[in-house]
C-alpha cells in the first residue's frame, strides 16, 4: 500500500493539471444540505431559499454582513414620529431582469401582493401592519401604517420583502416561484431536482459587478460529502459544516474555515405555569445547575457563546445582563427553599437531530447533579410542532421544558423578543412557549415597537433584557456559531449572522 | 399467455384501489399540521389559516379523497405543497436517475451475485467457495453510507478520478451503483449458492452426472437453470426495492433519487407527494411481479403450461 499509494496520487495530480486547463468564467459552486423549497420572496420560510431569493431580487433596505441596515433598492427614507408613516426615495435607471423599469408602482404591487391575505403567501405577517402604500411619484413610494411599528425598516429588510417584477406575476402567477425575476445581480437559469443555477445579471445597476459569471446551488444532503466536495474543488463554499468535523479543515492550505457568532439562541423554555416551574427559584435553580462553558465545549465543540441576555449579541438593542455562573450547590439550596430538596422528575421535549439531542442529553446530566432527573423525549419535526401549537388553552399545554432555539429573521429585537416573550404570543399565536407573562416586558416590548427613535427603543429593550433575565423563564443557553468553509479564491461569501448565506456584491472568484 | 396477463392485470386494480385508501388515510393520520409546518415555525395564526385554505386542507376527509382519487385517474396529481411544483414534474424528474441507477447497481451486482454463488456452490467446502462467502458476508455487513464516504475520500479526494456526487456524466455513476450493488451482490451470492447447493443433491442431476454429461454442461444447464427460480425472485424483489430509492446511497452520493424525495416529503408533510410516491411503488411492484412470472416460464417450459 505504502508503495502505490504515491504513485496513485500521481496519477492522479496529472490528470487533473490535465482537466484543469485555462478557463476564463468564474463559475461558483455552493454546496448546501437541502434542495429549495421556492424561489418566490414572498413565499418562503427557510434561509436556504430565502439566501438564494436574495441573490435575485433585491429589497429597499437589506441587511449586510453584519446584520446592519443599507439602502439597496431605496437610497433613503422618512419617517414620522410616531412611527406610522415612511417615506422611501427610490433608486433610479434600475431594470428587472426581464426588461421592465424598477418604480415605485413595482414596490406597491410587491408589497399589495405579498400583504394581501387572498394570496395566500406564507410571509403574510410581515404586512399586516401596512394600512396601504400610495405611489407619490415614479420613484418616491409613501407606506402608512395601521399602527406605529418602529422596527419597519428592519420588516421590509427582511427577504419576504424583497421586490419581484409586476409582470412576472401578472404572467405567471403562483407558478412565478419557478420563473423568478428580480433586480439583483445574477439572474435565474434553471431549477431542477437539487440543482438551482444563476447567471450574472449583464444590466446590473451597480457598474462592473457582479464579478462572478455563474453560480450554482447544489443540494449535498451528507456532511461529509459535502466536505469532500470543496476538498476536491467541485465546491468553492460549503455550508452548514458540523462543529466535530470543522477541526478537519482547520490546517488545509486551500480551504478558509468561516467561524462567526450568529444569532440563533439556543435555551430550554420551562412552562412556567406549571409546578414546579411556576416557582421562579426552581428556574434560578436550574439555570445555576447547567455548566454553560461545559455546553459550549461538550455539545459544540467550543463554537458556541454563552448566552448572557435574553438576545444574542448581535441583534440591535442587545444589553448584556450577567450570567449565571455554574453553582450545583446554590441549584440544590434554591431547589430545597422551594420545597424539592430531592429534586423532581420533568420530561425534556425537542427535536430529532445530533446536536439537538446532544444538548438535551448535556441538559439531562447537568440537571441529574442537583437531583432533578429528566426523560429526554426527541421528536419528528411534524410531531413536535403539533406538539408544540395544537393547544387551545394555556393550561393544555402538553409540554413542560421544551428544548428550543430561535433567531429573529428580521435582524431586529422586536423579532428577538416579542414571539417568545410577549403574553399575546401564547401558542397557537406565536411561540411563547414557556408561557411567560409579565406586564413589565410586555410594555417594554409595546414601548420597543412605539417608536422609531432609536435612543427611546434601545431603552425599551434594556428594561425587557433586563425583566426577563431576572424573570429566568428559560434556561439560558448557548449562541451558536456559523461554521461554513470555502477555497481560499473565493472573496466576500459570508454566513451572515441569522445563518443566512449573503455574497456582496463585489464578491469575486480568482 | 395472452389471456393470463389481461386477467393479472385486471387483478391489480382492486390491490392498488386499496393502496390508494390506505396512502390516504396513512398520511392524513400521520401526527403534525402540514399547514403549520408549511407556514414556518415563526408563522402568525393568519399565515398559517391562509396556507390551510389554500392546500384544502379545511374540508372533510372523504371530500378530500374523493377529490384526490377523481384527479388520480386523469392523472392530476396535484402540485406539491413544498415547491408548488407539480408532483408529475417533480417524480418525472427524479425517476430516471433513480432508474438508471437501479438498473447499473442491479446489472453488475446480479452477474457479480450469481457468478460468485454458482463458483462457491460448484466448489462447495473448498477455498472459493470459503472466500466467497467472507466476500459475501461482507458486502451484507458493511454500512452502504460509511463504504460510500470511504470510496469518495479515496476515488475523489485522494485521487481526483471521480465526482464526490451528483447526477450527471458515466463518471457518475461509478461509485454510487458499485455502493449500491454491493449488498445486492452479497444477497444474490448467499441465495445462488443455496439455491444451487440443493438442485446439486437431486436425482436429475446425480443421473446426468451418472450418464457422463460433462461437468461444464450440468453445472450450467442441469443446476443453474433450475436454481435460477429463486435468484429470479430474489431479482424482482431487490429490484423493487432499489426503484422506491435508495435512501442512504441517493444521500451520501447527493442524487437527485426517489429516496430522498420520499425523505425529505415525510418530514415536510407533502401529502401530495408522497402519496404519488407510494403509488408509484405500488404500481412498480405490480409490474414487477408480472414480468417475473413471465420470466419463470421462459426459464422453466414447466410452469407456463400451468
Amino acid at each position: 500500500m505504502a508503495s502505490i499509494f504515491p504513485r496513485m496520487l500521481l496519477a492522479a495530480s496529472l490528470a487533473l493539471g490535465a482537466a484543469g486547463g485555462a478557463h476564463a468564467a468564474k463559475d461558483l459552486v455552493v454546496g448546501v444540505p437541502d434542495n429549495l423549497t421556492g424561489l418566490d420572496p414572498a413565499d418562503l420560510n427557510d434561509n436556504l431559499s430565502q439566501s438564494a431569493a436574495r441573490l435575485m431580487f433585491e429589497g429597499l433596505y437589506m441587511l449586510d454582513e453584519h446584520m446592519k441596515l443599507q439602502p439597496q433598492l431605496a437610497e433613503s427614507y422618512e419617517a414620522s414620529e410616531d412611527a406610522k408613516e415612511f417615506v422611501f426615495h427610490l433608486r433610479h435607471g434600475v431594470t428587472f431582469h426581464d426588461g421592465t423599469p424598477f418604480n415605485a408602482a413595482a414596490v406597491k404591487f410587491s408589497f399589495d401582493r405579498a400583504g394581501n391575505p387572498e394570496n395566500h403567501l406564507k410571509r403574510q405577517s410581515l404586512f399586516v401592519m401596512i394600512d396601504h402604500t400610495d405611489v407619490v411619484d415614479d420613484y418616491t413610494v409613501k407606506v402608512v401604517l395601521k399602527y406605529p411599528f418602529g422596527a419597519f425598516v428592519n420588516d421590509i429588510a427582511h427577504p419576504g420583502a424583497l421586490i419581484v417584477s409586476p409582470k412576472s406575476v401578472q404572467e405567471y402567477g403562483k407558478e412565478v416561484t419557478r420563473h423568478p425575476s428580480g433586480t439583483g445581480p445574477y439572474q435565474f437559469v434553471s431549477w431542477s431536482a437539487d440543482t438551482l443555477k444563476l447567471k450574472k445579471n449583464e444590466h446590473y445597476w451597480k457598474p462592473g459587478l457582479p464579478k462572478i459569471d455563474t453560480i450554482t446551488y447544489r443540494g449535498v444532503p451528507e456532511n461529509g460529502a459535502r466536505i469532500a466536495m470543496l476538498q476536491t474543488g467541485e465546491a468553492q463554499f460549503i455550508y452548514p459544516v458540523p462543529p466535530e468535523m470543522i477541526k478537519s479543515l482547520e490546517h488545509s492550505p486551500t480551504i478558509t474555515v468561516f467561524n462567526e457568532p450568529s444569532i440563533f439562541t439556543r435555551y430550554v423554555a420551562l412552562n412556567n405555569l406549571r409546578k414546579p416551574f411556576n416557582d421562579p427559584r426552581v428556574r434560578e435553580a436550574l439555570n445555576y445547575a447547567v455548566d454553560k462553558q461545559a455546553f459550549a465545549k461538550v455539545v459544540f465543540s467550543g463554537y458556541s457563546d454563552p448566552m448572557d441576555s435574553p438576545m444574542p449579541p448581535l441583534l440591535g438593542f442587545y444589553q448584556k445582563q450577567g450570567s449565571y455562573p455554574y453553582d450545583p450547590a446554590k441549584a440544590k439550596a434554591l431547589l430545597a427553599e422551594a420545597g424539592y430538596p430531592n429534586g423532581f422528575e420533568a420530561t425534556l421535549t425537542g427535536g430529532n437531530n445530533t446536536l439537538v439531542q446532544r444538548g438535551m442529553q448535556f441538559v439531562q446530566q447537568q440537571l441529574a447533579a442537583v437531583g432533578v432527573t429528566l426523560k429526554v423525549e426527541p421528536l419528528e419535526a411534524g410531531v413536535l410542532t403539533a406538539k408544540m401549537f395544537n393547544v387551545q388553552k394555556p393550561e393544555d399545554a402538553s409540554i413542560v421544558m421544551l428544548y428550543a432555539g430561535w433567531s429573529s429573521s428580521t435582524g431586529d429585537a422586536d423579532w428577538g423578543m416579542r414571539p417568545m416573550l410577549y403574553t399575546k404570543a401564547f401558542p397557537p399565536v406565536l411561540a411563547n412557549l414557556a408561557w411567560y407573562s409579565n406586564p413589565v416586558t410586555d410594555a417594554a416590548i409595546e414601548e420597543g415597537l412605539s417608536t422609531t427613535d432609536p435612543s427611546k427603543r434601545a431603552g425599551a429593550y434594556a428594561k425587557a433584557q433586563a425583566q426577563v433575565w431576572k424573570d429566568a423563564p428559560w434556561i439560558f443557553l448557548g449562541v451558536d456559531h456559523n461554521l461554513a468553509a470555502y477555497s481560499k479564491k473565493l472573496h466576500g461569501a459570508f454566513i451572515r449572522p441569522d445563518q443566512q448565506f449573503h455574497l456582496t456584491a463585489d464578491a469575486d472568484l480568482e | 399467455m395472452l389471456d393470463y396477463l389481461i386477467r393479472r392485470l385486471a387483478g391489480t386494480i382492486p390491490v392498488l384501489l386499496a393502496v390508494s385508501i390506505f396512502v390516504f388515510l396513512f398520511v392524513h393520520l400521520l401526527p403534525g399540521d402540514p399547514a403549520r409546518l408549511v407556514a414556518g415555525p415563526d408563522a402568525s395564526p393568519q399565515d398559517i389559516a391562509a396556507v390551510r385554505a389554500d392546500m384544502g386542507l379545511d374540508r372533510p376527509l372523504v371530500v378530500q379523497y374523493l377529490r384526490y382519487l377523481g384527479q388520480t385517474l386523469q392523472f392530476h396529481l396535484g402540485r406539491s405543497i413544498k415547491t408548488h411544483q407539480t408532483v408529475a414534474e417533480l417524480i418525472g424528474e427524479r425517476f430516471m436517475p433513480t432508474l438508471l441507477l437501479t438498473v447499473f447497481a442491479m446489472l453488475w451486482s446480479v452477474i457479480a451475485g450469481v457468478g460468485i454463488g454458482v463458483l462457491s456452490g460448484a466448489r462447495r467446502g473448498h477455498w472459493q467457495d470459503q472466500a466467497s462467502m467472507v466476500l459475501a458476508i461482507s458486502g451484507i455487513s458493511f454500512p452502504g453510507f460509511w463504504l460510500g464516504l470511504l470510496l469518495i475520500d479515496l476515488f475523489s479526494v485522494h485521487l481526483g478520478w471521480l465526482p464526490t456526487g451528483g447526477y450527471g456524466g458515466w463518471q457518475h455513476f461509478v461509485l454510487p451503483a458499485f455502493t449500491l450493488g454491493v449488498g445486492v451482490a452479497a444477497v444474490m451470492a448467499r441465495f445462488t449458492r443455496s439455491a444451487f447447493v440443493e438442485i446439486t443433491a437431486e436425482d436429475y442431476v446425480r443421473t446426468a452426472r451418472a450418464k457422463g454429461v460433462p461437468e461444464r454442461r450440468v453445472v450450467w444447464k442441469h443446476t443453474l437453470r433450475n436454481a435460477l427460480i429463486p435468484v429470479i425472485t430474489l431479482t424482482g424483489l431487490q429490484f423493487g426495492f432499489l426503484l422506491g430509492g435508495a435512501i442512504v446511497v441517493e444521500t451520501v452520493f447527493a442524487w437527485p433519487g426517489l429516496g430522498r424525495l420520499l425523505v425529505d416529503s415525510v418530514a415536510y408533510r407533502d401529502y401530495p407527494v408522497i402519496q404519488a410516491e407510494i403509488l408509484l411503488f405500488s404500481c412498480e411492484f405490480v409490474l414487477i411481479n408480472l414480468i417475473v412470472d413471465v420470466l419463470y416460464g421462459v426459464v422453466n417450459p414447466e410452469i407456463r403450461l400451468r
